[in-house]
């Protein structure tokens, strides 16, 4: 072995892609780097890359919780990917610190620009600046099994409409006994109840952060209710004991099983239940509000350039063909998930599932947080987020927790 | 140079060649970045951005950080808790394959079996065993008609502890063990011997002989193991993730939770130079306590 072919194996080893990077400047090669729940859908799309274009992208998979660490940590090395998926709620931090391309200029030359998902956009926007462009979509619905629906009684084809409709149902449905629970959600997991549980708080008409998001905003009734609803379905059984110490790894896992009644979930579970779990029957409906309406998360991935990559020509020519109907409708829109660009929204598979429309207008009226503070206020599994949802409640209850998660929020949010 | 090297001779010279390749791995890899931690620890230094220098501020954060201060009172709880366990554990286990009889390797090769395996691969293991829905341990007592319904081991604070506590008992007793059993076995035995004839007992021998000459590989043992609890985070990490309600925390999982979620390496590093401190300070602790009356 030469000695350079031995350094490059080492760095290979390491996790350093620094060296490897700057001796793939010469090749036609851009690196590409995503989180791992986006592996089932990015690994097709990167091969459909490949076969047809003679720059080639090498995708690089980090597992999702150590995403904002991993890449962090390479931003700092030197040894950032050429292109990079950023869940859309962390561009904010890498956008502050400097870390990103300014796409102002290319994102200007998009015929489409402005049917790109509004808060994919707002949220890679910094300083009247454009950092990212969106990639995948994924927004929050209350996913509910129909067969359990009917077993109890209930109307299958009229889903909850009011938190207190959710509540009355998962009654029921505990009622079944043999296990069935009305209600499942991963108590343990920072981010999953950001995506599940702030719709109902939106949708009563409450928030968590200011508009700008430089303050809490947590003593509001609407929060109140949400967390109160959650405390009571737990003490009276109608969730099950794993929903406690579940991480997220378990977030969907449950409803598998056929004993779960009801679960805030995304539009990604249509086209993952269809192909895994055929033999369930589900529905999909918005996330209510206390007193009816609903909101949503708008969530998923945006794409952008690291400051340090040294291909952007060819970077920016991946993006936007990640833009294009070849990936939004071919791929991602047929596997299940919802286009990133409104003028695609209306699609031949959307059209196959009336419940493809219902996440599709979930995402359109979707919100997001913005903060560049997002991982450490809610995705941190020691944040202060999770811990008020898991004080208030499996803890000492819903007034307490949200009075400790003030301050803490505030302490985050005034550095 | 050459006046140097012609003063010392040559002798001595070859020492120093001897000892270059040990020199040079320590100062590379132990004494380079020790100094940059505690210059690190001076500054503010995101991961993200500059660095700039900012004197003590980090360590006047440190001590009004309650949530530092609660995860080194944990690591010292757990300490407290694991460090006799293990060490009663192990003594027990070197006292039973100490002597030569039949199958005595194939105990001592189980016991020492699980110290090879990564602690992170054997938390994931444990956290498998201890679920509540595929778990063996809930399986097997309700087969045993001693609860209803599964335990969640990992949900409260307690049993959370105590879970983990069992875990490294399994982990690391057999390490403890092999170091005990070293000391045991450099006890003369004429030394036995004569106690036999006086009239001594099993135990009058342990309590007379065996545990007053192994004074110094307790106070090797001890320490590790206190070193090793205090730096304790895969198995909180893997299997707590520092909960329920941020109640199993140890103060590395602080360090590097303010490290590499908040991206504060200088305040993570000022963190460490104090951690370093106080195991100093509990090291020189306990082999002062332990020392030989000889010394």
């Amino acid at each position: 072995m030469t000695i350079s072919a031995f350094v490059k194996r080492l760095a290979g080893v390491l996790g350093t892609s620094a060296l490897v990077v700057s001796a793939n400047a010469h090749a036609e090669e851009i690196s590409f780097w995503v989180r791992a729940a986006d592996q089932a859908f990015v690994e097709p799309m990167v091969k459909a890359w490949n076969d047809k274009h003679p720059t080639k992208v090498a995708l690089t998979v980090i597992p999702s919780d150590d995403f904002v660490t991993k890449f962090g940590t390479a931003v700092a090395g030197g040894g950032a990917p050429d292109v990079v998926a950023i869940d859309l709620i962390f561009v904010p931090a890498f956008a502050q610190a400097g870390q990103l391309s300014d796409l102002s200029a290319e994102v200007k030359t998009l015929p489409y620009a402005k049917a790109l998902s509004p808060s994919h956009m707002r949220l890679g926007a910094y300083n009247g600046k454009q950092y990212s462009v969106p990639f995948s979509a994924e927004s929050s619905i209350l996913l509910y099994n129909k067969q359990l629906f009917k077993r109890a009684g209930l109307n299958p084809d009229a889903p909850p409409k009011t938190m207190a409709e959710i509540q009355a149902a998962a009654k029921k449905i505990t009622a079944l006994g043999g296990g069935v629970k009305g209600f499942y959600f991963s108590g343990a997991c920072g981010g999953c109840n950001v995506f599940t549980l702030t719709p109902y708080v939106w949708a009563s008409g409450g928030d968590v952060l200011s508009a700008d998001g430089k303050k809490e905003t947590l003593d509001n009734p609407a929060l109140r209710n949400t967390l109160t609803m959650y405390r009571q379905m737990w003490t009276d059984g109608m969730i099950p004991g794993g929903a406690k110490t579940d991480n997220g790894s378990n977030f969907i896992n449950p409803f598998f099983t056929g004993k779960i009644g009801m679960m805030g979930s995304g539009a990604f579970s249509i086209g993952l239940l269809k192909k895994e779990h055929p033999e369930i029957e589900f529905g999909v409906a918005p996330l209510p509000g206390a007193k009816g309406g609903s909101a949503s998360f708008a969530g998923g991935d945006s794409i952008a350039i690291p400051a340090t990559s040294k291909n952007k020509k060819a970077a920016w020519e991946f993006i936007t063909w990640c833009l294009s109907s070849d990936v939004q409708i071919d791929q991602f829109a047929k596997g299940g998930s919802i286009p990133v660009r409104a003028d695609f929204a209306d699609n031949t598979y959307a059209r196959q599932d009336p419940r493809v429309g219902v996440v599709s207008a979930a995402m359109q009226s979707g919100r997001t947080p913005y903060s560049p503070y997002f991982n450490q206020l809610f995705n941190d599994p020691n944040g202060p987020w999770l811990a008020m949802i898991q004080e208030a409640v499996f803890g000492k209850g819903v007034d307490p927790a949200i009075k400790d998660a003030q301050g803490r929020f505030q302490q985050i949010l005034g550095h | 140079m050459t006046a140097l090297i012609r003063r010392v001779p040559a002798r001595q010279l070859a020492g120093y060649w001897f000892i270059l390749p040990c020199l040079t791995v320590t100062t590379l890899f132990f004494i380079v970045p020790l100094f940059m931690t505690i210059w690190m620890s001076f500054n503010q230094w995101p991961l993200l951005g500059h660095p700039t220098f900012s004197g003590f501020s980090n360590y006047v954060d440190l001590l009004q950080d309650s949530s530092f201060w609660a995860s080194l009172w944990f690591t010292v709880k757990y300490t407290l808790v694991v460090t006799p366990a293990i060490f009663i554990l192990a003594f027990a286990l070197a006292l039973l394959v100490h002597r030569s009889v039949g199958f005595v390797g194939f105990f001592r090769t189980a016991y020492f079996l699980p110290v090879v395996i990564g602690m992170t691969a054997a938390s994931l293991l444990w956290t498998w065993m201890f679920n509540d829905q595929v778990g063996i341990f809930s399986a097997i007592l309700m087969d045993l008609h001693l609860i209803d319904e599964p335990v969640q081991w990992l949900a409260e604070t307690n049993s959370a502890l105590g879970s983990i506590v069992v875990m490294v008992l399994w982990k690391a007793a057999g390490f403890t063990m092999v170091i005990l059993l070293v000391g045991m076995q450099a006890i003369p035995e004429d030394l036995y011997e004569a106690a036999r004839l006086d009239g001594a007992g099993r135990v009058q021998q342990i309590r007379y002989i065996t545990i007053p000459m192994m004074r110094r590989t307790f106070a090797l043992a001890l320490v590790m193991s206190v070193i090793g609890s205090f730096l304790a985070f895969e198995q909180f990490y893997v299997m707590t993730r520092g909960g329920p309600f941020n109640s199993t925390i140890t103060v590395v999982h602080w360090i590097y939770r303010a490290s590499f979620t908040y991206f504060k390496l200088g305040y993570g590093a000022a963190m460490s130079v104090v951690l370093l401190l106080i195991l100093l300070a509990l090291s020189v602790l306990q082999l002062y306590l332990l020392r030989d009356d000889n010394d």
